[in-house]
This record gives structure tokens, C-alpha cells and sequence, in this order.
């Protein structure tokens, strides 16, 4: 087997094949239209796409669980002060209704 | 619709959501904790920051005024039945339904400055600077109140009475 002569081991022959198949030409510009291509992907998201720059910063997992901790928490203390807004006032109607005649009415 | 949009609005929803639902129920327990009902001078301890020796005082000089504030109450509400039975019989403001108003008047009068001395009675047994905001609060709650009616009828609205 090893006293056969490959083919692709004859330079001759493999310079006949390359010539008989050219390569196709390359499209006018196409390095500079790769890099450009290539820079645009790298580049940050424009100003005019700020809404999907917005929904992909939402969807998030760490910043929503972060977004949602925030509004529970401002829900929270303003719901407690209302509250405590509430109950103060009640008492003070209670105790006015406690020594105003016809208190409230 | 766009996507963006979706996600946004839909987020939005949830934030808004999330935010009514802990405000509600934050609001509801701190009233349900913080309420007492039962306690007509709850209100006095917290807003005057009173001790438990100024809050006893407080309670003895409420106790003691709420049967004169009770006797006075009956005597103008049988006043004004009085005042009532005259004017279901007439069309006209006679010398004895003029006099019964004059009476109900002066009970009212005579209830007012009771109730104005039993408040600074209370103010006395505060700190002098809590007595003095006391004082200061009962007037405007009680009294402000009528003031602001007068306000309002002499003229501010347009609405002007003839000499």
C-alpha cells in the first residue's frame, strides 16, 4: 500500500486542479462592509431604541426583582404612613366626640 | 404592537399593581394596630406626648366633666324639642319663640364656656408648652370651625348682608 503514489502528494498535479477551479471574486467592498458590520454589532444601543433598550433592561432578572423590591417597599411606608395618618385622625374625632357636644355633625 | 411597548405596559401594570396591593394592606394594618377606639384620650397620650401621672390627671378631669357635658346636652336637646313644638304650631316668629331661642342661645353659650374651661383645666395638667399646643388645637377644632362659617357669611363670598 505504501508503494502507491497518492495523487494530492504530486505538486504538479495539485497545481493543475487549483488552476482548473478558480475562487469566485470577492463583492466590491467586502472588507470594509465586514467591519462595518462588525461595528454596528459592537456599538451600544442608539438613543432612537430606547424603549427596547428600556424592555431588555426590565426583563432582567436581578434589576425586576430589584424594580419590584423598590415599588413593594414605597407601597409599604406609604401605605404605614397613610395609616398612621388615618388612626391619629380617628382618635382625635374619637376624643372630640368625647367632649364636643354634637361633635362631627 | 411593538414588543418593547408590550413589556413596558405590561410592566407597568405589575408596578402599579404591586404597589396598590402593599399600600392597601400596609394602611389597613396600621390603622387596625394603631386604632383604639375604646379610648376617648388615646389621642391626648400621642399627640401631647403625656406621662402616665399627666394622662391619670387627665382621666380624672375627663371623668368629671363628661356627666356636666351629658346634663348640658339634655337641657339644650329639651330646648330645641321645645323650640320645635312653638314652630309646628306658627308661621311666624312670635315674642315666645323669640324667647326660647334666646334660651337655647344662652345654654349654648353657657355649654361653650364650659367645654373652653374644661380644655384649659386639661391644659393645666400638661407640660406648659404641650398645654399651651392643647389649648391652642381645641380652640381651632371647636371654636375655628364656627369662625370659619362667620368668615364665609360676612362677605369673602359675595355674599353680603345689609346693615
Amino acid at each position: 500500500m505504501n508503494d502507491t503514489n497518492h495523487p494530492s502528494d504530486d505538486p504538479q498535479l495539485g497545481a493543475l486542479l487549483r488552476a482548473s477551479r478558480p475562487s469566485p471574486g470577492l463583492p466590491p467592498h467586502f472588507q470594509q462592509n465586514v467591519w462595518r458590520r462588525i461595528e454596528a454589532a459592537a456599538a451600544p444601543a442608539q438613543s432612537g431604541s430606547w424603549l427596547e433598550a428600556l424592555a431588555n433592561l426590565i426583563l432582567r432578572p436581578r434589576f425586576a426583582v430589584a424594580l419590584a423590591a423598590v415599588i413593594l417597599l414605597a407601597g409599604v411606608s406609604a401605605g404605614t404612613w397613610q395609616g398612621r395618618q388615618t388612626a391619629r385622625h380617628e382618635a382625635q374625632v374619637n376624643y372630640l366626640a368625647s367632649v364636643v357636644p354634637h361633635a362631627g355633625r | 404592537m411593538n414588543r418593547s411597548l408590550i413589556i413596558l405596559i405590561g410592566a407597568l401594570a405589575l408596578g402599579a399593581a404591586i404597589f396598590t396591593g402593599s399600600y392597601l394592606t400596609a394602611r389597613q394594618a396600621t390603622v387596625a394596630c394603631c386604632t383604639k377606639p375604646a379610648d376617648d384620650l388615646d389621642w391626648l397620650r400621642t399627640e401631647f406626648h403625656l406621662s402616665d401621672a399627666e394622662m391619670a390627671r387627665v382621666r380624672e378631669l375627663h371623668a368629671g366633666y363628661k356627666p356636666k357635658c351629658a346634663e348640658m346636652c339634655g337641657k339644650i336637646a329639651a330646648k330645641k324639642s321645645e323650640l320645635d313644638a312653638l314652630l309646628n304650631g306658627t308661621t311666624n316668629v312670635t315674642a315666645e319663640v323669640q324667647s326660647k331661642i334666646n334660651e337655647l342661645a344662652a345654654l349654648r353659650a353657657q355649654c361653650q364656656a364650659q367645654m373652653l374651661q374644661h380644655f384649659v383645666t386639661v391644659s393645666q395638667a400638661m407640660p406648659p408648652a404641650e398645654g399651651r399646643r392643647y389649648l391652642a388645637r381645641m380652640k381651632e377644632l371647636t371654636l375655628g370651625s364656627h369662625e370659619k362659617m362667620e368668615h364665609s357669611m360676612s362677605g369673602n363670598t359675595g355674599h353680603e348682608h345689609q346693615p
